[in-house]
């Protein structure tokens, strides 16, 4: 499940990108999930472990991948308990958060209010209020009400 | 500093052209677009200056602010572009904002955070786009767009019930325009306070704030549009820009202010264009019996000819059938 928190967490790893640079394991790369993010979000083939062919900037090395994309794949992958900063991540990044808390317990803080409204089928428990919300109206209402970002 | 700068960012890849007018402008949007490619450009050519092969050209000199020691680095810093990256945590801190309103130098801010402490305009949040290929068709070329359209806030359906930002001038304009055309009107009492204000409505609601300082509510007051497609908003600078707009104050410098006011707004002066327009317009009206005053309106801004002047410089809202 999909859970929220909104402003600082503990464990919080404000800028994902940088701590994936520096603790990112070669086998998420190539796994179909990053693959399919990475194609998605930057438009780029993942050729190899440490080769990904961007439409813009031609062959790139792995830590060239947008920080959105690498902010999800240590959602997806990271084992470690730290928290990761979804701020980093832009809107065209929610549907895959989504998708990821569909596939495992995952908890993410934000310090702005991500916008979800093109994610269907949203749910997440709001940690700051303890209310799930099952829709992204029904985050949305919630959100405002709260003080912390 | 003032002045509107063009600024160019390229190497054999990549070219971004970028115009900055004011003392904070922002950057955000979608991933993948460019924000930290752009970022890390600044920061090489910054470096490593000509060797780095990162073209920065612009009027003023672009730098790139970060790390754990800016605070000891920005007083130094002066008549300047600065570049601030996501990574820096420090952007949201009451010390950064102080540090921004006792600085002559303007702040390009990436970031997706809504920046509370920081007065920044709704005008000047930007994202970027790639627009294609370069002459040589080798170089992607990218550019700034508006993220707020104002042709998204308005709409020609009859105002019922319209919530003013300010509690003040405009407030009372506003307040005495709607009493004419029952049209119900509350002050909101502050930007901050428009979110809990709009999230209640479901009647047709015109939300009238001021552009010039409304940046950090814009993310969650547009999400809530969203929600509510009665709800719209009416955002000219402030009220006094609204005022000189309308043409009440004779003179040809105030339209050639207002053409261009980031000529003549020095920003370590006027941290945020708002505060400039009141200062003008209480200048231009001390020795007149428009005599300006912010906190109390001055009963003559309410009679006849000023009063329709002043509305007809309103765009794009439908007060009703009865004439004011």
């Amino acid at each position: 499940m999909l859970k929220i928190l909104f402003g600082e967490a503990e464990h919080e790893i404000y800028h994902p990108p940088t701590y994936f640079d520096n603790r990112y394991e070669d086998e998420w790369i190539t796994d179909s999930l990053t693959v399919e993010m990475i194609k998605d979000i930057d438009k780029s083939e993942v050729i190899g472990t440490h080769l990904i062919q961007s439409p813009v900037l031609g062959p790139i090395s792995t830590k060239e991948i947008s920080g959105g994309v690498k902010t999800l794949i240590l959602m997806a992958f990271d084992e470690s308990g730290r928290i990761f900063n979804a701020s980093a991540c832009g809107d065209n990044c929610a549907k895959w958060i989504v998708e990821i808390g569909k596939r495992k317990d995952l908890t993410i803080n934000l310090h702005h209010v991500m916008d979800f409204h093109e994610v269907p089928d949203f749910e997440a428990l709001i940690l700051n209020t303890g209310v799930t919300v099952h829709s992204y109206e029904e985050y949305l209402e919630e959100a405002v009400k709260i003080k912390e970002r | 500093m003032k002045g509107k700068y063009h600024i160019i960012v390229q190497n054999n890849r990549l070219r971004y052209e970028l115009d900055i007018r004011r003392n904070i402008t922002i950057i955000r949007g979608d991933s993948a677009t460019g924000k930290t490619t752009l970022f890390n450009l600044l920061e090489q050519a910054f470096t490593l200056g000509e060797s780095s092969g990162v073209d920065v050209l612009c009027e003023r000199p672009c730098r790139t602010l970060g790390g754990r020691d800016w605070n000891l680095v920005l007083p130094n810093l002066h008549d300047q572009i600065l570049f601030l990256d996501e990574e820096s945590r420090f952007i949201k801190s009451r010390e950064f904002a102080r540090a921004v309103k006792a600085s002559n130098n303007y702040f390009v801010i990436i970031t997706r955070e809504d920046l509370p402490n920081l007065p920044y305009a709704v005008d000047e949040i930007y994202g970027i786009h790639t627009s294609g290929r370069y002459r040589d068709m080798k170089r992607t070329y990218n550019e700034l767009y508006r993220i707020y359209s104002t042709e998204e806030f308005t709409g020609k359906q009859r105002v019922e019930k319209v919530i003013v930002e300010d509690s003040h001038s405009g407030y009372e304009f506003f307040q005495s325009v709607c009493a004419e055309n029952d049209i119900a009107c509350t002050s909101a009492g502050g930007k901050s306070n428009l979110k809990d204000a709009v999230s209640k409505q479901d009647k047709p609601v015109l939300i009238i704030a001021d552009g010039a300082a409304i940046g950090s509510e814009m993310n969650e007051l547009y999400q809530l549009m969203r929600c509510k497609p009665a709800v719209k908003c009416y955002l000219p600078e402030s009220f006094e820009w609204l005022v000189l707009k309308s043409g009440v104050i004779d003179g040809k410098v105030i339209q050639d202010i207002l053409e261009h006011p980031e000529d003549f707004i020095e920003s370590q002066e006027y941290i945020s264009w708002e505060r400039f327009f009141t200062a003008l317009l209480v200048e231009y009206t001390q020795d007149s019996y428009l005599r300006y005053n912010k906190s109390k309106l001055n009963e003559a801004y309410l009679q006849g000819r000023v009063k329709q002047a002043i509305l007809t410089a309103v765009e794009g809202v439908n007060w009703g059938k009865r004439s004011i």
